[in-house]
């Protein structure tokens, strides 16, 4: 967990401990030492209680003394000098400084977080519910299971394609070739992740991003149902179209929550953006490639075995009448352009 | 052997009998022939020609809609020009068409000081027999005036407006020229050609009818006037369609089809039955109106196609059927070639339809543009897919091209329920 909060108060007291954190300069946590003694060497050499590696730090950098009560720094007349650099204040030289809880300390190109023992840590941050789901979708059994249905989808949808016969070796060849293509996308989340430091976690990467592809197939099957059981009057086809943009949605978050660290608003954030990147970029796409004039009629065509019919049809005198409508409105295009 | 000569000194003296009476024909009404030309204003060259002839006095030419329609769409762009056969040009000012047979009529300034000596067309007073030997005048391929001698073959049986079968070579460029006969009385104008002589030419009492509207009445606006042809004819069509006997005709195994009983109608059929590997057996028939009326270049009115598919599953699953069957229906297109300046956007409602007999179920969807110049006439498109059998399936599917509301409907109605399963 990182520590991303840093109260400063000013009355805080003093304890005997002091926590040292090395820091990187985005203040992710790099090492943390817990010392116990009234004076603390920090420094490039190997007397040191600290060591620091960086090339731009004195073999003798700094001492921090416990005295009266106060943690003071004292600068041992250093190249490159040492600095307070609080995110609330100006940076500022740190020698005689008196150490508040909290305190960022930078010396040559290290910085140094300096904490009481009795620092109050943030409350626990309990499993998200979806811990659970993502644990389970992992598990060995689950990820190949929900490739296979993956990859039996994708067969069956190239099947149903095909108008000549097929055997079953071309299907397989296309079919494993879609399911490797659609995990180049948590292959690639969890890379990301691995070179930003954080855990790659590749197993849950592909697990919740295959459950999520297949809950998409299955919700463009139920957009199909629905576009095939309801007239161009019917609005519920639109409703099932914006399953899948939760489903995307969720996708994305589900990636974020794995692969990294952030605050929920940011993640929320970050998933909504990959969604409006994926939908509204195939909407431009789509828009862009649209003749400015089109000859040919632009219907829905969707039909399904019967056993997919589920109400009931109009009659001829209702078909006319909503026909006739379309009459008065491409007459009122007519006059308009 | 001496047969044989006899013969061809027949055919030899008898085709120089023909062109001597041909030239004499030709020498007598060449005064009153002229080449009609558009000219681009913008660059002062001409961007089509035709032929045309005087049929009055003061000065009336009578051509095809056809040679002069873009003049009818942007007259700003163009201007009518016509060269006779002195060499002298002039300017032609347009004065009434008939956009169903194709004729327009255009006027040239005339001298009211000469008018005695002017020549022009008798029109004749009755049709032709059939096998009567006619003369086609014209200007093919701007090559100078010529004559073709041809054969009356009777008024062309498929189509719903009546055009004559004429014999004879008309080429590209004769449009809009008179057709005589031995008495120099014209008996068609030349309008169509399907090429190795067959030639088509719109009988002479259309175009009498068109001149004598004229004498009584000029149009107001050509635009109108065409408007007000397209809606008559297309009422007249769709009242002889829709009262003429729609015979049932199966299709497949168990598809039940409507086949419109009209001479102007024809159908055509195919199926893939001799392709042994196909996984959907399809059988295909196909009706059309052999009629396409000219409004421009980029847009011709006036036609119907009707298609009927009947397809049913070989050796493959209800699921696998139903997909392949939809890559059948997805593309449906307009009958007509029609640009942005001439119609909007098609505008479609889909549903799932039983007729009340309940012997089908479709998913059904109908399409329709509205033209822009023309209101009240729109282009419609139909298309509907059973969706009630696992391995079958019937699609019906029409295009109809510049018709009315009220005809469009009926038509729908009448259409919808005539297909069903048997």
């Amino acid at each position: 967990m990182e520590l991303i909060k840093e109260e400063f108060v000013a009355t805080e007291k003093a304890t005997k401990e002091l926590v040292i954190e090395e820091i990187t300069r985005n203040h992710k946590l790099l090492h943390r030492y817990k010392l116990d003694k009234p004076s603390i060497h920090i420094g490039r050499d190997y007397h040191n209680d600290i060591i620091l590696a960086d090339p731009h730090v004195c073999p003798s950098h700094i001492s921090i003394d416990f005295i009266d009560e106060q943690w003071q720094i004292t600068d041992n007349q250093t190249v490159n000098g040492t600095f307070i650099e609080n995110q609330s204040e100006r940076k500022f030289k740190a020698n005689q400084h008196i150490i508040s809880d909290g305190d960022v300390i930078s010396l040559g190109k290290s910085q140094l977080r300096l904490l009481f023992s009795n620092h109050a840590v943030e409350p626990t941050v309990a499993f998200s519910p979806f811990e659970s789901f993502i644990n389970f979708m992992r598990h060995p059994v689950a990820l190949i299971i929900s490739i296979v249905f993956f990859t039996m989808l994708a067969g069956s949808i190239i099947y149903f394609n095909k108008p000549i016969e097929v055997n079953f070796s071309q299907l397989l060849v296309p079919a494993i070739g879609m399911t490797l293509g659609f995990a180049l996308w948590p292959a690639g989340v969890a890379l990301i992740s691995h070179l930003t430091k954080h855990d790659t976690r590749l197993m849950a990467q592909l697990a919740v991003s295959f459950a999520l592809f297949n809950l998409m197939w299955f919700s463009e099957i139920l957009e199909n149902i629905a576009t095939f059981n309801s007239s161009s009057n019917n609005i519920l086809p639109l409703f099932v179209t914006f399953t899948s943009v939760i489903l995307a949605f969720s996708l994305f978050w589900l990636n974020s929550y794995i692969g990294f660290h952030m605050g929920s608003k940011r993640r929320i954030v970050v998933s909504a953006s990959l969604t409006l990147l994926l939908f509204g970029g195939s909407y431009l796409i789509q828009y862009s490639k649209k003749p400015e004039f089109n000859p040919r009629p632009n219907y829905n065509a969707t039909i399904m075995m019967p056993s997919f019919l589920l109400t009931t049809s109009s009659n001829v005198d209702k078909f006319i009448d909503d026909s006739s409508k379309l009459f008065d409105k491409t007459s009122k295009k007519a006059q308009e352009e | 052997m001496k047969a044989f000569f006899t013969l061809v000194f027949m055919v030899l003296s008898s085709s120089s009998f023909a062109t001597e009476q041909a030239e004499q024909l030709f020498n007598q009404l060449k005064p009153s022939l002229y080449q009609i030309k558009l000219i681009d204003k913008a660059s002062g060259e001409k961007s089509s020609i035709g032929s045309g002839f005087q049929i009055s006095s003061d000065g009336i030419i009578a051509t095809n809609y056809h040679v002069i329609s873009s003049y009818v769409l942007h007259p700003k762009k163009y201007r009518i020009e016509y060269l006779d056969s002195d060499g002298n040009t002039g300017l032609l000012a347009l004065q009434s068409v008939d956009v169903i047979n194709d004729l327009a009529l255009v006027k040239r300034k005339v001298d009211s000081v000469n008018n005695d000596d002017i020549n022009f067309f008798q029109l004749s007073r009755n049709a032709p027999h059939k096998g009567e030997e006619l003369f086609s005048l014209g200007n093919p391929h701007d090559l100078g005036m010529i004559v073709v001698p041809g054969t009356y073959n009777g008024l062309k049986k498929e189509s719903f407006n009546e055009r004559i079968h004429f014999t004879g070579s008309i080429n590209s460029g004769m449009s809009g020229g008179p057709v005589v006969n031995k008495q120099a009385e014209v008996v068609g104008i030349n309008v169509a050609t399907s090429g190795n002589s067959i030639g088509f030419l719109v009988p002479h009492d259309k175009l009498d009818n068109l001149y004598q509207a004229f004498l009584l009445a000029p149009p107001e606006s050509i635009e109108r006037q065409m408007a007000t042809q397209l809606t008559a004819n297309q009422n007249k069509l769709m009242s002889t369609i829709l009262n003429s006997p729609w015979l049932t005709k199966p299709l497949g195994k168990h598809g039940m089809i409507p086949i419109i009983d009209v001479p102007f109608i024809r159908c055509w059929g195919d199926s893939n039955a001799e392709k042994a590997d196909a996984l959907i057996l399809t059988a295909v028939a196909n009706c059309s109106l052999d009629e396409n009326t000219y409004l421009s270049s980029r847009f011709f009115t006036g036609s119907m196609e009707i298609e009927f598919r009947y397809m049913q599953a070989k050796n493959i699953g209800a699921n696998k059927f139903y997909h392949l069957y939809q890559q059948q229906i997805t593309r449906a297109g307009a009958g007509n070639r029609a640009g942005k300046d001439n119609v909007t956007q098609y505008q479609c409602h889909h549903d799932l339809v039983m007729p009340d007999n309940q012997m089908i179920n479709n998913k059904s969807i109908f399409c329709t543009r509205a033209y822009k110049k023309f209101p009240d006439l729109f282009d419609v498109l139909y298309l509907s897919a059973s969706i009630d059998k696992n391995k079958q399936a019937l699609v019906s599917h029409f295009t109809i091209a510049g018709i009315d509301k009220k005809n469009a409907l009926a038509f729908t109605r009448k259409f919808m329920e005539a297909v069903s399963w048997n």
